[in-house]
């Protein structure tokens, strides 16, 4: 890796640790497991099953949204701070400036993964605790770069929360979405059907299905597979090349 | 970052186009490649008890039941797949309504749904079974819940064939359901006219007449016929069973 690569990658890391996220990763951690526990405790059967699916969806759901938000704000800081102003007057390409930034932002999308699946090892086969991580890690991978994508494009906070919220629900949701325009109930031949059947699967293309991702099931009903999960990881790998270079393409585009 | 006029394609570096068409080129391949997603019908899972659920309702537990209830209500229609109703198990139906009830005791909508959604299906014990549950429920709260069981009585007499069980239905409401329509509490009457039971149809119809409950004058005119072709008929009934 270029060294100014690997030292906008650093100080992204250490940003992270001066601004308390590994404080709020480990409360949020703590405050699921509790709960997670106090499920365990009133339910009647199936207690451990409870309390790794509660523990595990929720750990999902908190990684993605602190990851994402840290992001957005991470970025928008660094636009209102000029510190990116004075970055871009040095000799470094605006590719630098990207890649770098994302390469922090991906290893803090590693580490909360890692972070998150540690308590799971008490709960969990280790076949399957190793899926769920390395898919929620990429998952996570996914968000940053989308929501570092979202932060270039539109340049503030809120349209970019929003969209990037937006981009997960649909994500999360995309499969259901198809099914049901697929096989309508009543209606199948009118032409704002076509439309939309249309449209649905032409998002189909560009947004990835993350609700086959980081399942619950892996980890209480026992391991996927490799083969099953390996094309996730690869597949989500891709996405974040064509995420990292959208985002340099509009870096690009920007004037300061 | 300051708003202002985009820079040209051209200031895109060559590298960065390429695996930019590269990599979406890619990404539209891979997920044209990917078979696409099947429908595959998921059994109805049993319901939460009420108390777990009031306790996960945070204090709101109509909303949630009303949630619940358009869950049961959608799940014949999953994404992708129409389950028809015959094909759910009704013994978890009736388990999710009765739990929709007892979060939400005012509430009709579950009542309507055993009624006049899973107790159409074309089969017998399936209806048998929604009528039950209805009568169940109907003395939790007789005055509410009345019109649903007086829709069994009929369901059973006209589909189920099965007078008896109309009489119950139609004597429960009268019996039970002290604020319901007249016509649901004359129905047994007519019920056990249909049974042939004509003596004692008489006896209830000229006992509700006398009693003053009926002050519709149109009402009591119809009933006051119905009374007469009654005694007519056990009149005339009485020298052939001589």
């Amino acid at each position: 890796m270029d060294s100014r690569i690997a030292t906008i990658a650093r100080c992204t890391l250490i940003e992270a640790m001066r601004t308390r996220l590994p404080a709020l990763v480990l409360v949020t951690l703590l405050a699921l497991l509790a709960a997670s526990f106090f499920i365990e405790s009133i339910a009647v059967v199936e207690g451990d099953r409870l309390q790794t699916g509660f523990y595990a969806s929720g750990m999902r759901l908190s990684g993605v949204f602190i990851a994402a938000i840290y992001v957005l704000v991470s970025v928008t800081r660094e636009f209102n701070d000029k510190g990116l102003d004075v970055l871009l007057a040095l000799d470094l390409p605006r590719s630098h400036y990207v890649l770098g930034k994302l390469a922090g932002y991906l290893a803090i999308a590693a580490l909360i993964a890692v972070a998150a699946a540690l308590p799971l090892l008490w709960f969990a086969p280790l076949a399957a605790v190793a899926q769920w991580t390395a898919s929620l890690a990429v998952e996570l991978a996914i968000v940053v770069a989308f929501a570092l994508f979202a932060i270039v494009t539109l340049n503030q906070l809120t349209p970019a929360a929003s969209f990037v919220l937006a981009f997960y629900l649909l994500a999360r949701s995309l499969t259901a979405v198809r099914l049901m325009g697929a096989h309508p109930l009543a209606g199948a031949d009118t032409l704002s059907h076509q439309v939309i059947g249309f449209m649905v699967e032409t998002l189909a293309l560009v947004v990835p299905a993350l609700d086959a991702w980081t399942q619950t099931a892996w980890l209480v009903n026992g391991p996927a597979g490799w083969s099953a999960t390996g094309p996730l990881l690869g597949f989500g790998a891709l996405y974040v090349v064509l995420l990292a270079a959208a985002t340099m393409f509009d870096f690009y585009r920007k004037n300061f | 970052m300051k708003p202002g006029a985009e820079r040209s394609i051209g200031t895109v570096p060559r590298p960065v186009l390429f695996v930019f068409v590269a990599a979406l080129c890619l990404q539209i391949a891979w997920q044209a490649w990917q078979p696409r997603p099947s429908a595959r019908a998921e059994a109805l899972g049993a319901p939460a008890s009420p108390a777990t659920l009031r306790a996960l309702a945070l204090g709101e537990p109509i909303a949630l039941a009303q949630l619940l209830t358009l869950y049961l209500q959608a799940f014949d229609n999953q994404p992708g797949v129409s389950i028809p109703f015959r094909d759910l198990d009704y013994a978890r139906v009736t388990a999710w309504l009765g739990t929709l009830i007892e979060l939400d005791p005012a509430a009709q909508y579950p009542l309507l749904m055993a009624t006049q959604l899973y107790a159409q299906v074309p089969d017998e014990a399936r209806q048998r079974l929604m009528c039950g549950f209805v009568h169940d429920q109907f003395w939790r709260d007789p005055d509410r819940r009345w019109r649903w069981l007086a829709h069994c009585a009929i369901m059973a007499k006209h589909r189920l064939r099965d007078t008896r069980l109309a009489l119950d239905y139609a004597e429960a409401i009268t019996r039970g359901a002290r604020r319901a329509s007249n016509w649901a509490r004359q129905m047994r009457i007519f019920i056990l006219e249909d049974l042939g039971e004509i003596e004692a149809a008489r006896v209830l119809l000229g006992g509700l007449l006398a009693s003053g409950e009926v002050t519709e004058e149109k009402e009591v005119h119809f009933l006051t016929e119905r009374l007469k072709s009654l005694e007519a008929a056990g009149k005339s009934s009485l020298p052939a069973n001589n």
